[in-house]
């Protein structure tokens, strides 16, 4: 039970790290990803109803990565900080070319695909590869912040 | 509506060809030939995104017109901040409405400009272009398509120019633009979505069109509920919808122009940003609410007031961002200028002033808010029973005024005026148990030391008149305050005496000058329209009515065609001048008409 819980610890902990990571560079003006309002708006349409329950579909959605992370450790039956940081920098890399870009848009109600016109509902511009819709720096944002949930969550767990 | 010709003065139209729209966060200024000229994006105190009219090559804006010869009019929808121009051309007229739309419960853009076109006779070729420069034109944006949409981004902006039956976009050197057909019935769309730091929402049609219908009713609504009855009505209803859209909804903090650098001397340098928040403003703003009966407005106002002291306290900042914050540097961009009318200024220097003239406006607002039956808390009362205690202490220095001159300080009447109003209004709430009564002889004796002071210092008989600085022999408008102040007996001879050398030294036909004296900006301006409607004010208050009225109705005929004014006016040739529409004409144009309205 150890590695479970240690794995949802080091899961919430990283979470608040990759979401402070996003949100400070967003308030930069460095990109303009906005996980929370991506997520909530799978639910609802109001903006700031999709905002909370953005962020809490994030704070639940990261431990449950950070449980796959610790399979994977359990599995290597070696885990650390920079094994972490390189898992969370795989992460990155599918969810830009993957998650993101294709998966996404299939499964949001409300982010555009190639197959939509804007005239039915208002629609959420897509991520686009390695999410540069949002910007050019950030694919890089997402890197940095993945590697730091990975490399916490390597920390954290407890095998 | 009145059809008049458009014209351009070297590639800038003239200030009084332009009308605003808003939505409460930010405004944009659209000239009569159909072109977004001014929009910040998201608040009124970001960065530009159109600034064309403060840079006719490079600022960026929204153009929308025939491709043939036109001439248009317009008019706001009746009772709203909707904009509708009629472009009238040989082949046919051509109706444009436009609106930053009020956001829903749904999913809206973060910031949402529509521009509804709607064939009215014939057939019109129409064309539309939009050049997004972000960040006062600072670079070009990447442009590009998200599925037949164009986007245009830089940073954490972003726009996205949705449109429908409105011809086929492309890209060009940086702008999008298309050529279209408007027939008769026939009816094409553009909307503006715009994200700051979060991905673009992009709108659908029904949502466009829903919106659009929404926000012309809210201000329908909001317009009816208001509770002005007499003279001059339609231009107080204006004046009043001007206001609701100049508070930034956010915080409730009032904006007193939603422009920077509108020049007041063409080709000067008297270039000022007004995207803050004045405390001077204060007591116009809360007055004007109140006898509006927009209590929730006051309330939120007057808090914001409050909060945004509480930082400063017993010190007062004369102007304070919209979000409370005091941290507003001056410093130039690389703009062009209104018609060639250097620098550009972003941020206002004018905060490192010292200006006692404020203490006195944010304790009459005060006094205002508790007439208007809103109860202050403990808490607030300690805060102004400090601010009373911190203006006993520094009456007796210069500062810069009301004027804000940049050769002072100097003491200035007004200024003294206003710091007996603070003492004075700091009494009366004590004596209603709104203040601790503990310093109320102090304050009793600072108020008297003051009058004596005023009186004996600031008094002219040559001039017959108070004086502009104590011991000086010239005027300036704010004296015009002193009967609005209820410092003097509005009726009395020193006020009327007062009247008539401003009259005398400073009037301009229907407009007055602020102040002939040299104020360490080099350049001329025009005429203050703030102080031809004082002047209004003060001749009602001393039972001069048909002189107020008459000033009053040949005022309100210099409005522009829409019912808007600048800070200023040329009064030969009655063009506008500096930062447009100003908040505190349209407060003091409310004030006046009431004060006719009350002495009648």
């Amino acid at each position: 039970m150890t590695v479970v819980w240690s794995a949802i610890a080091g899961g919430f902990l990283g979470t608040l790290v990759l979401t402070t990571i996003v949100r400070a560079t967003s308030e930069l003006g460095l990109t303009r990803m906005d996980l929370a309002l991506l997520l909530g708006t799978t639910v609802t349409e109001n903006r700031r109803k999709a905002r909370a329950i953005g962020y809490a579909i994030h704070f639940v959605v990261g431990p449950i990565f950070a449980l796959g992370y610790a399979a994977l450790f359990v599995a290597l039956g070696h885990h650390s900080w920079w094994m972490g940081g390189l898992f969370g920098a795989l992460h990155a890399v599918f969810t830009g070319t993957v998650l993101a870009n294709v998966i996404l848009p299939l499964v949001h109600p409300r982010i555009a695909t190639t197959d939509t016109a804007a005239n039915e509902v208002s629609l959420i511009e897509p991520p686009g590869f390695l999410m540069r819709n949002y910007g050019p720096n950030t694919f890089l944002i997402a890197l940095v912040a993945h590697v730091a949930f990975g490399a916490i969550v390597g920390w954290a767990v407890r095998i | 509506m009145d059809r008049l010709w458009f014209m351009r003065i070297g590639d800038y139209a003239p200030i009084e060809d332009y009308a605003v729209i808003g939505d409460g966060r930010t405004a944009a200024l659209v000239a009569r030939d159909g072109s977004i000229d001014w929009l910040c994006l998201p608040n009124f105190d970001s960065p530009s995104v159109f600034a064309r009219v403060l840079d006719a090559e490079r600022g960026g804006a929204f153009e929308l017109l025939p491709t043939i010869p036109f001439e248009s009019s317009r008019r706001y929808l009746p009772r709203t901040n909707v904009l509708e121009t009629l472009f009238t051309t040989d082949r046919g007229a051509v109706r444009v409405v436009d609106a930053l739309t009020l956001p829903n419960d749904r999913l809206d853009p973060m910031r949402e400009l529509i521009r509804a076109i709607e064939g009215v006779s014939g057939s019109v070729p129409m064309r539309w272009r939009v050049s997004p420069r972000f960040k006062y034109a600072a670079s070009l944006p990447r442009c590009e398509w998200r599925h037949g949409i164009p986007v245009a981004a830089s940073g954490a902006e972003a726009v996205a120019i949705a449109h429908w039956d409105a011809g086929s976009p492309v890209w060009r050197a940086g702008a999008v633009e298309a050529e279209f057909d408007i027939a008769a019935g026939a009816r094409a769309c553009l909307a503006l979505a715009a994200a700051y730091a979060e991905p673009l929402v992009i709108p659908s049609r029904a949502a466009v069109e829903a919106r659009l219908a929404q926000t012309i009713r809210f201000w329908e609504e909001w317009c009816r509920a208001r509770e002005y009855r007499g003279p001059w009505s339609e231009l107080v209803e204006r004046s009043a919808l001007v206001l609701k859209l100049l508070i930034f909804a956010p915080s409730g903090a009032s904006v007193a122009a939603p422009t920077t650098s509108l020049p007041e001397d063409i080709g000067g340098e008297r270039n000022w940003d007004y995207r803050f928040c004045w405390i001077r403003d204060s007591n116009f703003i809360i007055s004007a609410l109140l006898q509006l009966g927009c209590h929730r407005e006051a309330r939120s106002q007057f808090w914001w007031f409050m909060q945004a002291t509480a930082l400063t306290e017993p010190e007062l900042h004369v102007l304070y961002r919209l979000d409370g914050g005091i941290g507003i540097d001056e410093h130039d961009i690389a703009l062009e200028g209104y018609r060639g009318s250097r620098p550009v200024r972003v941020g206002n220097g004018a905060l490192e002033q010292t200006q006692h003239d404020i203490y006195g406006d944010l304790l009459e607002t005060a006094w205002l808010y508790s007439e208007g039956h809103h109860a202050l808390d403990g808490d607030t009362g300690e805060v102004l029973g400090r601010i009373a205690n911190r203006v006993g202490e520094i009456w007796r220095q210069p500062d810069s005024g009301i004027w804000e001159v940049r050769n002072g300080p100097f003491h200035f009447t007004h200024s003294k005026v206003m710091c007996w109003v603070a003492l004075d209004r700091a009494v009366r709430l004590a004596e209603r148990g709104e203040l601790p009564s503990r310093h109320v002889s102090r304050w009793r004796r600072e108020a008297a030391a003051i009058r004596a002071f005023v009186d004996e210092q600031c008094w002219s008989p040559q001039l017959c008149s108070y004086t502009r600085t104590a011991g000086s022999n010239d005027v300036d408008a704010s004296l015009l305050m002193i009967s609005l102040m209820q410092f003097d007996d509005p009726r009395g001879e020193r006020v009327a005496g007062t009247i008539d050398a401003v009259c005398r030294l400073l009037q301009a036909g229907d407009f007055v000058f602020r102040y002939l004296a040299d104020d360490g900006v080099p350049g001329g301006e025009g005429c203050f329209v703030n102080g031809s409607f004082w002047l209004v004010s003060a001749l009602a208050r001393a039972g001069r009515i048909a002189e107020a009225s008459q000033l009053m109705e040949r005022l309100c005929r210099r409005a522009n065609d829409v019912g808007l004014y600048a800070e200023e006016i040329d009064p030969g040739s009655g063009a506008f001048l500096g930062n447009f529409p100003q908040a505190l004409v349209h407060l003091a144009l409310i004030d006046a008409a009431i004060a006719i309205r009350d002495a009648s």
